[in-house]
């Protein structure tokens, strides 16, 4: 285990960006925190999870697929350095190691490991949360983990990039902070993760009747950000933009809360209301995705919350649930 | 609001703003997808000239000096008024300062305008008349502090969706909402009352609420004593609108409207919104006046969670009103006809004299462009051949025009019956600020660079200036206009870039130590005492008849802006609204024998379109909505250019269709 001091932390990151395409969470004017480049503004490691999400790094809101020209076709080359991607959060990385099994899954998503094969995936936790508060450490999933111990961050590794990465720092963690780590580990789980259980366990007993889903689809706007946010939302939509030469096929996230998602040719559609449509974003994180991976597909991240502009985020459709049918 | 990602020059993804007091970490469906035109293949690359009939690339060196030397043309042939310039609402602040000192200063006309004659140019008159300011009143926050909240003509969930949200939750937690609007928009699914009034019939509606709340003792005497004037004349002008006889105008029940009046007047603080569905009308400048009158009577001006919030469509349309693209008005509504300011500017712009007589508003100049006393138009990001009324006429009044200039990133509509077309850059291209619906200044980042030749509209203006001969046109950048329409400006007197960076200001701002103006009005009106504008109900201009029985209403769709030259190019938004439609009632369409998606025919006086039909109880019987974003099945080949005799809004809200099912 090593040690980040603050007075470190910049040289720390410039040293990086030498040999890795690094993104982490920065500071915007107006106090936004996204994940982006050094060169975009001032690291901001603390304040828990960003709401744009560190898994765009390798499944970018558009992306190119192929271009074809007369007589020629062209896929997007590799990226000539690799990504540094810092700024998960434990639960984060749970959300990662789902979308890495999903795309890996059968047809494999060559475009998808084009940018996260061999990339390095740094998580954050300790007491970095909002407010100071804890993000209990993941304790793996990624190649190496900042802990921030209220002076300083613990910098533990989890893979050989990752004991490489952190080989310069020094390494005398203080006997105080290996403790706070261990405690941290510890942490039980949380009463959101609980509720989230307990939402999933109800819907598998179809104890949910659809007179709350229309209800709740009634507040839905259909603004598409439960799912533009979400990192274990997967679904995209394709597009080609074709000029006089040349064909450019792309990919953009799609959202189940849009009416065109399940659309069929005819114009009838069988998702054709927003308590459908609802339902199905929380059943499928919830019922579905359960049934298929053997895990509940919601890592109570907490973004679908915060963007939701009419707060039925799943945290706040399940209480209501939970409350409600229990 | 949001922040664009950027990937090796190209935006590849949209993040909301988590601290920005409006949006507050959300976006609707077109700010998540506002990256997705970008880099789009149609894009405009390089100048165009028309030669042999046919639109062919130029450099910026022809392409200007042509524009230019064909202006000049124009105005040499039939006077300076001869031209018509067109400002934008999608362009910035500095943007639409620029174009109106270009008409002004270079050309000496004041034939300057934008598309706020078509959205809100009812709201700039009447307000002004009333309060002596033609804008929201009050902040979007305030909606989490009022007690009632009334809407009227606006579809806010679909249209101003992070408004329509907040005031979702607002009622949920407690707060009261009338919706007036016939159709069974989401918010009116959420009222707690929902008045499905006749279209046009607002004017009846509000004397009605207005007679209850006098009658009834539910005015706030204090109130209109101290802050206002005229009270007189509105009591005397809604004696007679008894609820009985609103309830015969407006196709409501006398109960209903008592009981907003009631609901409205007798809230500590309510506020209203409202947007189109009171402006565009042959009577919208009197609906606007009823609206003002309505919130003074209860005295809900001037207070946190009060006020008459016209809710701005556009990004820029309350800057491009600011900045005084407008005939009449110099930035920040400065009088044209006032000889100290005509002196100001032109001293400030270094010319001997400026024009005096007001120009011409949009509509009017098209219409006199339609009968040959107007020659030469140029067109900055706008296109009226889907947005104007009455499809038929603008088309044959833009390609009767001896010279058409359309500065545009797309080749719209318009720009394709254009003589000679500019590539302006997006607004991810350039530097700049916009002004929102609450008077919120803020700053506007360049992202990438744009593609081929495309230039910044600011900086195409300016070149244009110079090569007019006009050397007071030459900024480093955005900043720097700024910074002159602050000295020329009192209400942006404080604005500079380095105090925008977080969430702008909000004006007026009239010094740099100035903290912003959230609520306006607070002891005193802008004009001193409000003043109460009573008017007379008057018919909207066209009415169903045998022949044309149905009443057409336009308006928008949630997933597209306008029209559609960059919505309709976003994958997911066409995808989800791919096609023009028609909402009738199940009554209409069995009558009609209608199923839905039939293909329909629709006719008006003025043409028909082919379009498909959308049956639900959206909209109530004898009334049909088309939204006009479509070039194909375009709602405005069927709308009536009759135009508010004040304002000169066309009537995009009420005229008369026959609807005719396909074979
Ligand atoms: S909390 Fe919301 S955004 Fe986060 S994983 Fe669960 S569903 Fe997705
Ligand atoms: S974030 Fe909320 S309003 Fe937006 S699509 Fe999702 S549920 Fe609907």
């Amino acid at each position: 285990m090593r040690v980040l001091t603050t007075d470190l932390l910049d040289l720390f990151i410039t040293r990086l960006a030498n040999t890795w395409e690094v993104r982490l969470p920065i500071l915007l004017p107006d106090g936004t925190r996204v994940i982006g480049s050094p060169d975009d503004g001032t690291p901001a490691l603390h304040g828990g999870t960003v709401l744009s999400k560190p898994t765009a790094a390798f499944f970018p809101q558009q992306e190119t697929l192929f271009t074809a020209t007369k007589g020629e076709f062209q896929e997007p080359q590799a990226p000539d350095r690799l990504l540094f991607v810092l700024g998960f959060t434990p639960r984060d990385l749970a959300c990662l190691r789902f979308i890495d099994r999903f795309f890996a899954d059968g047809w494999r998503d060559n475009i998808y490991f084009r940018q996260r094969r061999n990339a390095v995936v740094a998580g954050l936790s300790g007491y970095s949360g909002p407010g100071g508060s804890l993000l209990p450490p993941a304790g793996g999933n990624c190649d190496l983990e900042l802990f921030w111990d209220g002076t300083l961050w613990l910098a533990i590794p989890y893979s050989d990039s990752g004991i490489k990465i952190i080989a310069e720092l020094p390494d005398t963690a203080p006997e105080s902070a290996m403790e706070l780590f261990r405690q941290a580990t510890l942490t039980p789980p949380d009463e959101n993760e609980n509720l989230i259980k307990r939402a999933s366990e109800l819907l598998r007993a179809d104890r949910v009747p659809d007179s709350f889903w229309a209800e709740i689809g009634d507040r839905c706007i259909a603004c598409t950000g439960c799912n533009l946010a979400c990192p274990t939302c997967t679904c995209f939509g394709v597009q080609d933009w074709r000029s006089a030469t040349t064909v450019e096929r792309s990919r953009m996230w799609d959202s189940c809360q849009l009416d065109g998602f399940m659309r069929e040719a005819s114009g009838h559609n069988p998702l054709g209301t927003e308590a459908l449509r609802t339902r199905r974003r929380i059943h499928h994180k919830l019922a579905a995705d359960p049934e298929k991976w053997g895990e509940i597909s919601c890592f109570v991240c907490g973004r679908c919350d915060s963007v939701c502009p009419t707060g039925i985020g799943i945290l706040a459709v399940t209480r209501e649930m939970v409350a409600r049918f229990e | 609001m949001f922040y664009l990602v950027s990937d090796k020059g190209r935006v590849v993804g949209v993040e909301p703003s988590t601290t920005h007091p409006v949006s507050r970490g959300g976006l609707c469906v077109k700010g998540w997808n506002a990256f997705g035109f970008v880099h789009h293949p149609d894009r405009l690359t390089t100048p165009l000239i028309r030669r042999d009939g046919e639109l062919q690339p130029a450099s910026w060196d022809e392409a200007l000096n042509l524009v230019v030397e064909k202006l000049r043309n124009v105005q040499e042939r039939h006077g300076a008024d001869a031209v018509m310039f067109a400002s934008s609402a999608k362009a910035t602040n500095e943007e639409n300062y620029l174009l109106m000192k270009l008409a002004r200063a270079v050309f000496g006309t004041n034939n300057i305008d934008h598309c706020a004659r078509l959205c809100h140019s009812s709201t700039v008159t009447g307000l002004a008349e009333t309060f002596g300011s033609g804008a929201m009143t009050n902040s979007i926050s305030c909606i989490d502090q009022t007690d009632v909240i009334f809407v009227i003509g606006s579809n806010t969930t679909e249209q101003h969706p992070l408004i329509g949200s907040r005031i979702l939750n607002a009622v949920r937690n407690g707060t009261s909402l009338i919706v007036a609007d016939n159709r069974r928009i989401r918010l009116a699914r959420h009222a707690e009352l929902h008045l499905r009034h006749t279209n046009g019939s607002d004017v009846a509606l509000l004397l009605g609420m207005m007679h209850v709340i006098i009658r009834d003792g539910l005015a706030d005497h204090d109130f209109i004593t101290t802050r206002t004037e005229n009270f007189a004349a509105l009591a005397a002008a809604v004696a007679d609108w008894t609820p009985e006889r609103a309830a015969v105008a407006t196709g409501l029940e006398a109960v209903e409207i008592t009981t907003a009046a009631h609901l409205y007047a007798g809230a500590e603080c309510a506020m209203i919104f409202y947007s189109m569905g009171i402006t565009q009308h042959s009577h919208g400048v009197d609906n606007v006046r009823c609206i003002a009158d309505l919130a003074m009577l209860t005295g809900n001006v001037g207070r946190p969670g009060t006020g008459v919030n016209p809710l701005r469509g556009q990004n820029n349309v309350q800057g491009g009103c600011d900045m005084g693209a407008l005939p009449d008005l110099y930035s920040g509504y400065q009088k044209v006809s006032d000889p100290q300011q005509r002196q100001k500017f032109a001293r400030a712009w270094g010319i001997e004299e400026l024009p005096t007589t007001p120009g011409l508003p949009l509509t009017r100049a098209m219409n006199a462009a339609s009968v040959g006393l107007l020659h030469g138009m140029f067109i900055m990001g706008e296109n009226p051949m889907l947005s104007d009324p009455d499809q038929g006429h603008a088309r044959t009044t833009l390609e009767n025009l001896d010279l058409l200039v359309v500065q545009d990133i797309f080749l719209t509509e318009t720009a394709a019956l254009a003589d000679i077309v500019l590539p302006a850059a997006c607004y991810a291209e350039k530097d700049g600020t916009f002004t929102n619906t609450e008077r919120r200044i803020q700053r506007l980042r360049k992202t990438v660079e744009p593609p081929g030749e495309a230039c910044a509209d600011w900086q195409i203006i300016c070149d244009i200036a110079e090569r007019a001969g006009y050397q007071g046109m030459r900024y480093s950048s955005p900043a720097e206009v700024m910074d002159e329409i602050a000295t020329l400006t009192p209400i942006y007197g404080g604005i500079a870039y380095d105090r925008l960076d977080t969430h702008g200001l909000q004006w007026p701002c009239p010094d740099r130590s100035h903290p912003g103006t959230p609520l306006l009005h607070v002891e005193r009106f802008t004009r001193g005492l409000g003043h109460f504008s009573p008017v007379i109900h008057r018919l909207s201009a066209e009415l169903p008849d045998d022949e044309y029985p149905l009443v057409l209403t336009t308006g928008r769709t949630y997933f597209h802006w306008h029209t559609g030259s960059m919505t309709r190019r976003t994958h997911l938004l066409d995808r989800e609204e791919p096609r023009s439609f028609i909402e009738l009632h199940p009554d209409d369409a069995a009558r009609l024998e209608v199923r839905d998606r039939d293909m329909l025919l629709v006719s008006s006086r003025r043409g028909n379109v082919q379009t498909e039909a959308r049956v639900t109880t959206m909209v109530i019987p004898g009334v049909v909505f088309m939204p006009f974003h479509f070039a194909e099945g375009a709602a405005n080949a069927l709308t009536n250019n009759v135009l508010d005799p004040e304002s000169s809004i066309p009537e995009f809200k009420v005229c008369a269709v026959r609807v005719e099912k396909l074979p």
